[in-house]
């Protein structure tokens, strides 16, 4: 289609409807966030790019420049903190893309008979939509800034433990002896916690986000979760002060919505991430040299663990137990070692199921792990290609 | 209900028209539409049989129904459960087939209503009067739209009385040599044809042909294009209107492919007069302008229409800007409709001249 100016910019604000109405529905304001980010670049691509570079759009450019705004999206909403976890992100461009193909396509062109000759202009229907759009946008926008949690600098070191008992953002600093939220709706970014009982320590706390962090010299654990759901994501914890100390533990949480552990780096405590009845998906996380195993997934704890590297692991590699519902798939193991005592359980299992456990394999990489990948104690381990 | 609307014609534009306005809540009853055919498919359908067209130079949303959404694209691919013709059409690869749109415009027809509203007349007169206008002294009609289509085939002069002459769009077959005259989209299907049948050619021509998929470059379709086009003089837009009508066909393996193959054969050559072939085809269009259709012809004179060369001049929505106001409408559609649509003679274009007119009759409702 040869687009108009106007055309073009009463089509963008009207195909964005779908997207918006998807993003009121799931009540984030990431998401109303992420739609008037989109919405604002792919203006300024209408205003100053597009108009001037395409006289004529055919059909099959949708795609090519759908992606070309997805590349200027993503970096945006990193550059302006919009807290948009990555795989809903996507998924709702995705959705909000089609959703603006659909209108563009099939509904403008029955709802204005004259919508492709008049260049994408809708008429009658143009200005009150763009007003709508806009008025909705502002509306949501206002509203999130308006009830949005302050945002706390840390500079320097300061001497905790800190309790966080509102909702807030903490950025950067140093914390010793550990951080404890009590809190919804509580991000901790680029923040170094130093020592504590437990590095950060959540209880009864919805939608908190982890972003970030560095945890060292902890006690008991890294990341100590209970009854909450929490969003970890690029966090670092190592040195333990102590053998008994785990990375992330994130137990009884089933009645809570899933939690996310991505793109962390654990080493050298017991046990790497844990879970007891907890929703919880593991992915793309880096453990090594743990001593007692590397991923748990147990206690009725339902999740996936997907993509992560798990090297010279004592005894066992993945471990999925106790009437839990496991997905493992992407996984590499490598280097597991035999534990003294001659338990076959932890003769350097790869990737083991213990107690009436249901592990779903896709396609891992088992490096020297004498054990490979076994099942004990009526559970099952099943194979399926990626 | 009185019939406040009137088609003159009877043609794709006419049933373009008509689509449009019972889709814009017109009911058959408040339309009159007087031609020679009750098929508004059987001069087009004729003439691409004569040619044996076998796909459509329009694309995907090249039907009559109103809306352009589902194009023939979707309906295809839905009929055949096969997703490649949304393929096709994302790319502007598709091409529906003369069957296919036929087919269609006949669904169109009958779900229009277009047979309640139809009267066989060949309509000799359209006059202004008191309350609208008077169609052989029928009416007065409020809002009349005229399409009378293509006002007969030209030939060259220098032609005239061969016996060996016949028209592209006249039912012929081929001889052992064939002379095509003419470059366009009819003279390209021509050599395909002759050359099939295992004549051998001779393409004459008076300039080589543009390479492009539609009659027109697309901005051209559209308000982007249509803009500076309407902001014109009137001698840069007969200007432009020439240099238009330069023949064309669409660039592409599909077209040259065959005429490639024959060149090397020796069956396929380009010269500069028809010499001693034993047919002559003439693949030169029809005659144009205002005055070789008498209908039109008599409407100009007796209103004393503004004209530039053989154009009718008319407003940017296709009406005839003496003749319209807010009480009544004229307007041109089809191959008339020039002035207003570069590409008038297309689908495209009778569906232009068709949605403004729907806007007019809806607002004087």
């Amino acid at each position: 289609m040869s687009y108009t100016l106007t055309g073009r910019l009463q089509s963008r604000f009207a195909a964005v409807a779908p997207g918006l109405a998807l993003a009121l529905a799931l009540h984030r304001w990431w998401a109303i966030e992420l739609v008037a980010l989109m919405l604002a670049v792919g203006v300024v691509l209408d205003v100053a790019v597009y108009d001037r570079a395409l006289p004529y759009q055919p059909g099959w450019a949708a795609l090519p420049l759908g992606a070309l705004e997805l590349a200027l999206v993503y970096p945006a909403a990193r550059a302006l903190g919009v807290a948009a976890p990555l795989a809903p992100a996507l998924l709702l461009y995705a959705a909000a893309w089609v959703g603006g193909q659909v209108f563009s396509h099939a509904v403008f062109p029955r709802l204005e008979l004259s919508y492709a000759e008049d260049g994408g202009e809708l008429r009658r229907f143009g200005p009150p939509t763009t007003v709508a759009v806009v008025a909705i946008l502002v509306a949501g926008l206002g509203a999130a800034y308006a009830v949005r949690p302050p945002t706390v600098h840390l500079h320097g070191v300061v001497q905790g433990p800190l309790v966080i008992r509102h909702a807030q953002t903490v950025v950067g600093g140093m914390v010793r002896g550990g951080i404890v939220i009590r809190a919804d709706h509580v991000t901790l970014r680029d923040v170094s916690v130093m020592g504590g009982e437990n590095g950060i320590d959540i209880e009864n706390a919805a939608h908190v986000m982890l972003d970030g962090v560095r945890v060292v010299g902890s006690q008991l654990d890294g990341i100590h979760v209970r009854h909450s759901d929490v969003m970890v994501k690029d966090c670092t914890v190592s040195s333990p002060e102590g053998p008994w100390v785990q990375g992330v533990d994130i137990s009884f949480s089933a009645d809570r919505a899933m939690s996310m552990v991505e793109g962390c780096t654990i080493s050298g405590v017991r046990e790497g991430i844990v879970t007891h009845f907890s929703q919880v998906d593991v992915r793309d996380n880096h453990i090594s040299g743990t001593a007692l195993r590397g991923i748990t997934i147990g206690e009725m704890s339902m999740g996936s663990v997907s993509d992560n590297v798990v090297a010279g692991a004592l005894g066992v590699g993945i471990f999925c137990v106790d009437h839990s519902e496991c997905e493992i798939e992407g996984n590499t193991v490598a280097g597991t070692r035999r534990d003294l005592g001659g338990d076959p359980t932890r003769a350097g299992v790869a990737i083991e199921a213990h107690y009436y456990a249901h592990a779903t394999l896709g396609e891992n990489s088992v490096v020297a792990s004498p054990g490979g990948i076994r099942a004990y104690d009526h559970s099952t381990v099943a194979h399926r290609r990626r | 209900m009185p019939e406040r609307c009137a088609i003159v014609g009877s043609g794709l534009a006419a049933l373009a028209a008509y689509a449009t306005l019972r889709h814009g809540g017109v009911e058959p009853a408040e339309i009159a539409v007087f031609g020679t055919d009750a098929d508004p498919t059987t001069e087009w359908r004729a003439r691409a049989a004569a040619i044996r067209q076998q796909r459509m130079r329009s694309e995907s949303d090249g039907h009559l129904a109103a809306p352009s959404f589902p194009g023939l694209a979707v309906r295809a691919a839905i009929r055949r459960r096969d997703p490649r013709p949304l393929f096709a059409t994302v790319a502007n690869r598709y091409n529906p087939t003369v069957a296919d749109f036929l087919a269609h415009a006949d669904e169109v027809r009958g779900r229009s209503g277009w047979d309640a509203s139809f009267r066989t007349r060949r309509v000799a007169r359209v006059e202004a009067v008191d309350g609208g206008f008077a169609i052989d002294g029928d009416g007065p009609f409020a809002h009349v739209l005229v399409a009378p289509g293509h006002p007969g085939l030209a030939f060259p002069q220098q032609l005239a009385g061969d016996p060996r002459v016949v028209h592209a769009y006249e039912h012929h077959e081929y001889a052992g040599t064939v002379a095509v005259v003419g470059a366009g989209m009819a003279a390209a299907t021509e050599w395909r044809n002759a050359l099939a049948a295992g004549a051998e050619v001779v393409s004459i021509r008076r300039r080589e042909p543009l390479r492009r998929p539609l009659n027109v470059p697309r901005p051209l379709f559209t308000k982007r294009g249509l803009a500076s086009f309407h902001a014109s003089s009137d001698i840069e837009r007969a200007g432009l209107l020439r240099e238009l009508s330069a023949p064309s066909y669409p660039a592409s393996r599909e077209w040259d492919a065959p005429l490639e193959a024959a060149a090397k054969e020796g069956r396929f050559r380009i010269e500069a007069s028809v010499n001693g072939a034993e047919q002559v085809i003439c693949a030169t269009g029809f005659r144009r302008g205002f005055a070789a259709d008498p209908l039109l012809d008599g409407l100009v004179r007796r209103h004393d229409l503004r004209v530039h060369e053989h154009w009718i001049v008319l407003a940017p929505d296709s009406t005839v800007p003496q003749l319209t106001d807010d009480t009544r409408t004229l307007s041109l559609a089809g191959v008339a409709g020039q002035w207003a649509f570069p590409a008038a003679d297309t689908i495209a274009g009778a569906k232009y001249a068709s949605r403004a007119f729907l806007r007019r009759v809806c607002r004087t409702r």
